[in-house]
């Protein structure tokens, strides 16, 4: 049986993203490949993608706690046909990942086949280097090498 | 109660055109027109205007100001509705309240919009920083993982996907103001091997971005009778709701806002989905409209491809759906796109249909679909039912 790989995106030409005065704490910590997600103090619960307030209490007393960003798939899709700076790389998986903490965050899954992802499979991690030294937060199956 | 005492007098629609050579504000005059010849108003009596925010003019932040302008309208109530696919049903609601209040006492709902021919959006929001990233491409990702989802709680079949398909193409070649292109028939091995777009949306899936316009008239039911109509429709039960489980953090995608937009609107309404002469779901993707026969009612959660496989959805059968198409076979007019499921729904009543007139015109059930926020399933849904005057 042919297994067939899944691109990793990883040659895709990728800019700064466009980032807001409350996110970007989290674009910070990528330098060093570190995840950083927003913690609700009131309600003990994190958060993603950064808001400016707490989601559950609509109140400010957040703030910004490290995790290890491994989790479990949720839903994923192959994309055969991505946005203009994508396009020749398909096929390419995109997952949403639920983290340890309880939270979904959308991204790429690299180093897995096509046929290799499901639901519930473990994933960890994968830093794509981003320009001015910023990194993207992907994942990869837990075990790959 | 507010809804009630207002009626929909006259409806009209445009062409649907894969780029349209004529500018959107050529397209709203075209409704505008229509609307006064139907109804017999006067330009003047018109003293209310909603319209849909629009691809087109989506850097204009004077956008209705700017079309009502341009149409010699003089307004005491003057509005954008910027609630996506789901404005044009929602203006309905708006519309409602606005007569109720005595701000104004005739309104134009206006849908135009021709992002083919030109779109002016900026985006700003989530999708630069967290999605485009990853390649996610928009709208048929979001149903990807949407359905992928679906797929792993409850099973999808695709044959049951394909044969709503079938039949909404079906519906738009007995649709002159179908888009052209999409009048062609289609099997459901065509749907099943069309393209994969993202994994298992397939082109068949997708709506096909095109121009157009549509338009109600609105008044009051004292005005209407002071007129002399005796022929209108009525919305009898409205429910919307923006941002579903928003203070949650791992939501279960597979629901959505209709199941609290339908209680409402089936509550006000006093009916129940079995009612339902005919159903104009918000059409962008088709497991969309599976998904709102799970969240209306009209079938079990997670049985949404079972109902469909044992309903016959045509103009004659069980459960007309999408009678003119819908905007997956008749074409998607950008934002004002909603206002093609919602003028069929109101042309049914009005037993103006022609070839593809159902039988049951007591009540027309109408949706709406908009915008798709991060890792869920939609932000909007609103839920409509309307009935001719009784």
């Amino acid at each position: 049986m042919v297994m067939t790989a899944a691109n990793d995106t990883l040659n895709v030409k990728r800019e700064v993203p466009r980032m807001f005065s409350f996110s970007r704490p989290f674009w910070e910590a990528t330098r060093d490949k570190k995840l950083f997600i927003q913690f609700c103090r009131t309600t003990r619960q994190y958060q993603f993608y950064p808001r400016p307030v707490s989601i559950f209490t609509g109140r400010r007393d957040l703030e910004w706690r490290e995790v290890s960003g491994r989790g479990e798939i949720f839903t994923f899709t192959t994309a055969w046909r991505g946005p203009a700076p994508f396009r020749g790389h398909e096929p390419y998986l995109i997952a949403t990942v639920t983290l340890d903490v309880g939270v979904n965050v959308i991204g790429n899954i690299v180093n897995c086949g096509l046929d290799e992802i499901s639901v519930g499979m473990k994933v960890r991690p994968f830093w794509a280097p981003l320009p001015d030294g910023l990194h993207l937060l992907m994942f990869e199956p837990e075990g790959s090498n | 109660m507010a809804l009630r005492d207002s009626v929909i007098v006259s409806y009209a629609e445009a062409k649907i055109v894969e780029k349209s050579q004529r500018d959107v504000w050529e397209l709203a005059a075209e409704i505008l027109d229509s609307l006064l010849t139907k109804s017999g108003f006067d330009k003047a009596e018109i003293d209310g205007v909603l319209v849909n925010a629009s691809l087109t003019g989506a850097t204009n932040c004077f956008w209705a100001q700017s079309t009502v302008d341009y149409l010699g309208l003089e307004l005491d109530f003057c509005q954008s509705v910027d609630i996506g696919g789901c404005s044009a049903s929602g203006a309905v609601a708006r519309a409602a309240a606005a007569l109720d209040a005595g701000l104004c006492t005739t309104v134009l709902l206006l849908y135009a919009d021709t992002p083919v021919a030109e779109t002016t959006m900026r985006p700003r929001g989530f999708r630069n920083e967290w999605t485009l990233p990853q390649g996610v491409i928009g709208p048929p990702a979001d149903f990807g993982l949407l359905s992928k989802r679906y797929e792993h709680q409850f099973g999808l079949d695709y044959e049951a996907l394909g044969k709503l398909a079938v039949t909404q193409r079906q519906h738009a070649m007995l649709n002159e103001l179908a888009c052209e292109k999409l009048r062609a028939p289609i099997s459901i091995d065509d749907y099943l091997n069309s393209r994969m777009i993202a994994d298992p949306i397939r082109l068949l899936d997708c709506v096909m971005p095109c121009d157009g316009a549509s338009g109600l008239l609105m008044t009051t039911r004292k005005r209407a009778k002071s007129k002399g109509l005796d022929k209108f429709v009525v919305p009898i039960g409205y429910g919307e709701r923006t941002n579903y489980r928003a203070g949650e953090n791992v939501v279960d995608i597979t629901e959505t806002g209709h199941v609290a937009a339908g209680k409402r609107a089936f509550g006000q309404a006093g009916v129940k989905p079995t009612d339902i002469g005919s159903f104009h779901p918000y059409d962008d993707f088709i497991i969309a409209v599976m998904l709102q026969l799970e969240m209306l009612g009209f079938a079990k959660r997670g049985q949404g491809c079972a109902f469909i496989s044992e309903t016959n959805f045509s103009c004659s059968g069980d459960l007309p759906l999408n009678t003119s198409g819908g905007q997956i076979s008749a074409g998607q007019a950008g934002l004002a796109g909603g206002g093609t499921n919602l003028v069929e729904g109101v042309r049914q009543l009005f037993g103006e249909a022609g070839s593809r007139q159902v039988k049951n015109t007591r009540y027309a059930l109408v949706t709406g679909i908009g915008h798709l926020p991060y890792g869920r399933n939609w932000g909007t849904s609103v839920t409509l039912i309307l009935t001719p005057d009784a």
